[in-house]
């Protein structure tokens, strides 16, 4: 494909822009090459590129980003109002930098490792960018580039980590235009369980790009629970992948819900490559003003014998614009493939606007694929049987606005996050809530 | 209790009530009868405040106040009810927050503070018991999966908690057998009071063989055209609707 001249000539040169972690090897340095190599001659992707028909980043390419972060003044009592959970083990990583003090992983159960990605690097150096694709996808070529930071996640065989790790991604809104570019890697060994929360936070109105890209590697029997919460600036770039490749008998359960920021991007994807492996793919959306929200959703069955189930919903009031693209790839050979993929729409205005695509791909003959896309609006009748019962219109409003996204909720386990996440959700709610 | 004079509306330019004239006083049961198309749910629409529907001529007057100048929710706030034909079905809205929310939005109108937890709990016990509704139905989704007679129990349920003044059971006999029209019947029977008018809206007689009304109204083309006691009804079921617009 010939590269944009338009996305490629930026107004920020981020080619110019320099990143080592420290003491980085020679492996890292060559990740990086390479990775500039791409960007270079692909830059950033364009609308005509299939995967970014609907996510236009003419905006995004005009902006002057700063890869200098002024210095914050983030308190350990506001990570603790922001944090999602109290009981956790939490890494908090403030205008792109891990933070020590503000973290709490002293005191590790033996068999879980919890560092910044400079001191983790060296373990999970082998599965650095295993899970990701550089070429033709200049934001994984970005982050690459110039990944700074992140956190790395280790369980070893046989553990089962009970407290779950937040991973706190503030930004403070102390520097106007910054670009943060982070690398997570969570790996866990064989028969290992964890739970992970990425949580992305703005304090302030002000523009900024996150750029993180998360590999997760799950071996046999492994199962990691993961939620991602976006709760960006209501001006801030959000450009996210999140990779897994998941060997036999592992569990993959994700479920990514996206709040904040003018543009988000996210980009999930795993490969089931061994026999049983199992994936839960979730999603929920609610956009208003003038909010972007793009999810590219890709399931890789490669081997017989595996399942997927995906639950992608949206709700999109004022002007906001979604887009769902759900692709699920069955490999040739892939036989007893048993994948579900559901994405469900709410519009709550006239001038919204949703695009919603399954994708599926089949090359086996002896497999189970459904899947389902719905756009609709707000039920009258629903909302006049409400009514009849004393709800004034706005409650009403609300309340079947939140029945409708609780679905995706309901997927969680009960427990504390499960309540974390729908008070969230119920806060963001046109009226916020009940 | 409820007054309708002279009561015009139409519904997309078409006129479907065509001057309904209807006195209900505190404590009667009125029962609506009439072929499909007679305006029968149109009626219990205007009446609960349903949107879409123009008044063109007449007046509905409740309690001594103009109805028709009240919002949906004012009006259920007021203490009229509407107990449909085609309960919906709402999942993610669990039947025990519909009815704190119902039963609270009734309580704020009425200057009372919100029921505490087990107060709530105790009054829902109480009324599940009227319909024999088991208590496993209150943490389902609105009416999610319910059968048709759970799905009227459940209105019934609704109306035994909110204790309406002024309840309109549209077609409740609908997609009812034998034994769970006996079970709503006997909901609706214990809700009779002296301050409490009933207004039933059906096609069929056989509700009136389990709540026996006071007064039976014919409705055809949009007018009452025939009014009389609960004998008018087997009337009816005996001659067919042909018999009372021949007689009109």
């Amino acid at each position: 494909m010939p590269k944009s001249k338009r996305l490629t000539e930026l107004a920020t040169p981020f080619a110019s822009v320099v990143v080592e972690l420290e003491q980085e090897t020679s492996f890292v340095k060559e990740l990086r090459g390479n990775a500039l190599a791409q960007f270079n001659s692909y830059g950033l992707p364009a609308k005509k590129e299939e995967d970014w028909k609907y996510t236009s980043l003419w905006g995004f390419s005009q902006q002057q980003f700063s890869h200098q972060a002024i210095p914050h003044t983030v308190s350990q009592a506001q990570t603790e109002q922001l944090a999602l959970l109290k009981q956790a083990y939490r890494v908090v990583i403030v205008d792109g930098v891990f933070s020590n003090e503000l973290s709490q992983i002293d005191n590790l159960p033996t068999g879980l490792t919890v560092s910044s990605l400079a001191e983790g690097l060296a373990s999970v150096q082998s599965h650095l960018g295993g899970q990701i694709n550089i070429e033709k996808a200049g934001f994984n070529a970005l982050n690459t580039m110039l990944m700074n930071d992140g956190v790395v996640i280790t369980v070893a065989k046989g553990i089962n980590i009970e407290q779950p790790i937040e991973l706190l991604v503030i930004n403070s809104g102390a520097t106007e235009n910054l670009a943060t570019h982070l690398r997570n890697v969570i790996v866990l060994e064989e028969n290992s369980q964890v739970t992970v929360i990425e949580h992305y936070v703005g304090l302030s109105d002000i523009q900024y790009l996150t750029n993180v890209v998360t590999e997760v590697v799950l071996a046999k029997s492994a199962e990691l629970t993961h939620y991602k919460l976006q709760q960006e600036s209501e001006n801030a770039f959000h450009i996210a992948t999140l990779a897994a490749s998941q060997a036999a008998h592992s569990q993959w359960k994700t479920n990514s819900i996206s709040l904040g920021a003018k543009l988000a991007r996210n980009d999930v994807h795993t490969q089931l490559l061994g026999e049983q492996a199992h994936v839960v793919m979730d999603g929920l959306y609610l956009l208003n003003n003038k909010q972007h929200s793009d999810f590219h959703t890709r399931i890789d069955h490669a081997v017989p014998n595996t399942t997927s189930e995906e639950l992608f919903k949206g709700v999109i009031d004022d002007k906001g614009h979604g887009v769902f693209n759900g692709k699920v790839i069955v490999h040739k050979d892939a036989q007893k493939t048993d994948s579900n993929q559901q994405n469900h729409n709410l519009l709550l205005s006239r001038n919204c606007e949703i695009d919603s695509k399954p994708e599926l791909e089949i090359y086996a003959d002896d497999v189970k694929c459904a899947h389902g896309s719905t756009v609709g609006q707000m039920n009258e009748d629903h909302l006049f049987f409400l009514r009849t019962r004393g709800l004034d219109e706005v409650s009403a409003r609300n309340l079947l606005t939140y029945a409708f996204a609780v679905e995706v909720l309901e997927r969680i386990p009960a427990g504390d996050i499960r309540k974390a996440l729908s008070a969230v959700v119920e806060q963001r709610l046109p009226q916020g809530g009940q | 209790m409820l007054e309708i004079k002279n009561l015009h509306a139409s519904i997309d330019g078409k006129e479907i009530l065509r001057g309904i004239n209807l006195t209900v006083n505190a404590g009667e049961v009125h029962a609506i009868m009439g072929p499909n198309g007679s305006g029968k749910s149109t009626l219990s629409n205007v009446i609960a405040g349903r949107d879409g529907y123009e008044i063109t001529q007449g007046t509905v007057t409740y309690k001594g106040e103009n109805l028709l100048q009240l919002k949906a929710e004012e009006r259920a706030q007021r203490g009229v009810f509407l107990a449909f034909q085609y309960p919906v079905e709402i999942p993610g809205v669990s039947n025990i927050y519909l009815l704190k929310a119902a039963l609270n939005a009734v309580r704020k109108y009425q200057g009372l503070d919100d029921l505490d937890a087990i107060d709530f709990l105790t009054l829902v016990r109480s009324k599940l018991e009227l319909v024999k509704m088991d208590e496993e139905f209150l943490h389902r989704g609105v009416n999610e999966g319910f059968s048709g007679g759970e799905k009227k129990r459940n209105e019934i349920l609704q109306m035994a908690l909110l204790e309406p003044s002024l309840a309109i059971l549209d077609e409740t006999d609908s997609g009812l057998d034998i034994d769970a029209l006996k079970t709503v019947s006997d909901g609706v029977n214990a809700l009779r009071s002296s301050d409490r008018s009933i207004v039933m809206i059906t096609h069929y007689q056989r509700l009136l063989d389990y709540i026996v009304p006071d007064f039976v109204h014919v409705l055809s083309e949009g007018q009452i055209v025939k009014t009389g006691g609960k004998e008018l009804a087997l009337e009816l079921e005996a001659k067919g609707y042909s018999w009372v617009n021949k007689n009109a």
